[in-house]
């Protein structure tokens, strides 16, 4: 208990050194909290807005379409899918559509786009489409009406109420075509996504490519991302192995990485603060030491042995690193909450944002590895930083010691 | 009963690639329960003999026996045990812990023993009583005069029991009738606790007041003088 209150009051000698050393630590920790809380929103944003905007929890589709998503594959009819889903427990809600790739052109240009067949009301309910209109109207359930990407029909030079044609292969091989009258332009949150898929009504879609009241695909939300395994598990299951049940995970691999290895890439940024860090401390701790050094020498004159002596600088050590991550953290949350709910508005960077698939406006994500991290990283860092001073304080000779000047 | 021997201690240092001879063949013995006082002028070996019989220095050739037991056959651990349960040290700068308080202090040896807390706080408060300090419990070392200090530092020297307490010129920063007043201090805990007490000093009323007295020149002792009685 001794050693621990003569380190608590060896900090405080050079009051004017340790608040020094506690501010550096402090705001070391609030622009690590803060800087990892907001790339962390930033990574979730990117999945939940890949997952809202088009991609949901769970698809359903023929077995291959994921590797070879032509207008052959539709869903096998073998099973009222609808019915199915309906009954699995964990699922929300559903929607289906019809997928392909096709030639959409205007009077002035054309662009090879991924044509969307979706049950307006359905789509709506699983994926952000309707909110993203920002011209116009969302698809009415009037035929022939489509909704496209503000980027594609800056392109192709329409704007609502325009006519474009929309072609594409057909499930007999022969080229389906028909004309459709813009009603809605919708901005996402990926650029790159406005700039390919346009909507279309369910009907429409399945004229377009004469496949029946056959369908692509089924998005599925579910109540609870938890679940996700054990419904993919029990879709799998009962629909056998004509079919493919795909997690998100499945459908986004590289973004799933990407959020998985975050931790990884975030030690290295923890890494760099922790240099920063630990070269403020093995100063402080070394000038701290040698301002000492008859001080240590009388205290192994009077039989102080090397363990107490090392342990009470690191100790030292210590305390200006629990201190600074104590404040530091606290000054962050207190930041934190605001932003949490507010967000941090970057629309300056808003084309780069949403080429990354990303909202300008960014929610940082306080999650238990934010508050792990910086609570052991900096007081762990500190006490390295102390290894090296306290090592020479054991070092010393006690003569030698107390006969420094 | 013997207690400290030294058999031709020699120690040279090195002055920037000069050889200093500061103690030349030292042999002497010390029984317990001496009050004895190196003398000798400045540069005379006496502060490094006293430094190389308290373990804190190693000779360069020669032995140093504590309690019969050579101080060369034991480790820097060991050695540090040795200076913290059966030696004590004054120092002339009194060297007293800045950020603890007297008693906290005297406390400090006995804590790096491994003594409950309980009895080190009264033994600490009971020490402080006996050598009339008892009211300086709580002060910082800035807060007490050069003759406080020192008596602090008495009493860190001897709480933990020693054998044998190592004064390094104890005086040197007091005025004479402080300096005589931790004389007299020292005296009776000599007289009434038999700890031997071993002094570097040329201040004179130390000189006086030993009952063995070994006069130093040129690192070697030149002449060794017993008393029966205190002047």
């Amino acid at each position: 208990m001794m050693i621990l209150q003569l380190a608590w009051r060896n900090i405080w000698r050079n009051t004017r050194r340790s608040v020094i050393i506690l501010i550096s630590v402090t705001v070391g920790i609030v622009a690590t909290v803060l800087t990892d809380a907001l790339n962390r929103g930033m990574v979730f944003q990117m999945l939940d807005n890949q997952i809202g905007t088009y991609v949901s929890h769970i698809q359903i589709h023929r077995a291959g379409f994921k590797d070879n998503p032509i207008i052959q594959n539709t869903v096998p009819q073998t099973i009222d899918v609808d019915s199915l889903i309906g009954s699995v427990a964990g699922i929300d809600r559903f929607t289906k559509r019809v997928i392909t790739f096709g030639i959409l052109s205007s009077a002035k240009n054309s662009s090879g786009i991924s044509i969307v067949g979706i049950d307006p009301e359905r789509e709506a309910r699983v994926t952000t489409i309707r909110s993203s209109i920002v011209q116009g109207e969302y698809l009415s359930g009037r035929e022939r009406e489509i909704v496209l990407g503000v980027k594609l029909a800056e392109k192709l030079g329409v704007g609502i109420g325009g006519k474009v044609v929309a072609m594409a292969s057909a499930l007999d091989g022969h080229i389906g075509s028909d004309v459709f009258r813009v009603a809605g332009l919708y901005e996402s949150f990926s650029s790159e996504f406005d700039k390919v898929f346009a909507y279309i009504p369910l009907t429409d879609a399945q004229d377009l490519v004469s496949i029946g009241n056959r369908v692509s695909e089924y998005a599925i939300i579910l109540h609870n991302r938890e679940e996700l395994q054990r419904v993919q598990a029990t879709l799998e299951s009962d629909l056998g192995d004509a079919f493919e049940v795909l997690t998100y995970a499945e459908i986004l691999p590289l973004l799933v990485m990407s959020v998985e290895m975050y931790d990884q890439m975030m030690l290295v940024f923890y890494a760099i603060i922790g240099i920063a860090v630990i070269f403020g401390i093995v100063n402080t701790m070394l000038m701290s030491v040698f301002e000492r050094i008859r001080e240590f020498g009388v205290l192994k004159a009077i039989g102080m042995k090397n363990r107490p002596l090392f342990l009470m600088i690191m100790i030292e050590a210590f305390y200006l690193g629990a201190i600074g991550t104590a404040v530091g953290f606290a000054l962050s949350y207190v930041l934190y909450l605001p932003l949490a709910q507010s967000g941090v508005d970057l629309s300056m960077f808003s084309d780069s944002l949403r080429s990354f698939g990303v909202g300008t406006v960014i929610y940082p994500v306080m999650t238990a590895g934010v508050v792990v991290n910086a609570l052991t990283v900096i007081p762990a860092v500190t006490l390295l930083g102390a290894i090296y001073p306290a090592v020479k304080a054991v070092r010393l000779e006690p003569m030698s010691a107390i006969r420094y000047v | 009963m013997e207690i400290i021997r030294t058999e031709k201690v020699e120690k040279v240092y090195d002055d920037n690639g000069i050889p200093v001879h500061a103690v030349k063949g030292v042999s002497m013995s010390l029984a317990k329960g001496d009050f004895t006082v190196i003398a000798g002028p400045s540069g005379s070996g006496k502060t490094t003999l006293l430094n190389l019989i308290g373990a804190l220095d190693n000779p360069t050739s020669g032995k140093v026996f504590f309690e019969g037991v050579d101080l060369a056959s034991k480790s820097k651990t060991e050695l540090s045990t040795l200076r913290l349960k059966r030696l004590g040290f004054i120092f002339q700068a009194y060297n007293l812990i800045p950020v603890l308080s007297a008693l906290e202090n005297i406390e400090f040896t006995m804590m790096l023993s491994g003594i409950a807390e309980s009895e080190r706080h009264d033994r600490a408060i009971a020490m402080m009583k006996e050598l009339g300090i008892g009211e300086l419990a709580n002060k910082r070392p800035n807060e007490m005069s050069g003759g406080q200090q020192q008596r602090v530092a008495v009493a860190r020297a001897i709480v933990n029991d020693p054998s044998v307490v190592l004064a390094d010129e104890p005086t040197a920063n007091l005025d004479s009738a402080t300096g005589s007043a931790l004389l007299d201090l020292m005296q009776s805990m000599n007289a009434e606790r038999e700890i031997t007490f071993v002094f570097s000093s040329h201040d004179p009323q130390v000189i006086e007041r030993g009952k063995k007295l070994l006069m130093m020149k040129d690192g070697a002792i030149d002449r060794e003088e017993s008393r029966d009685r205190h002047n």
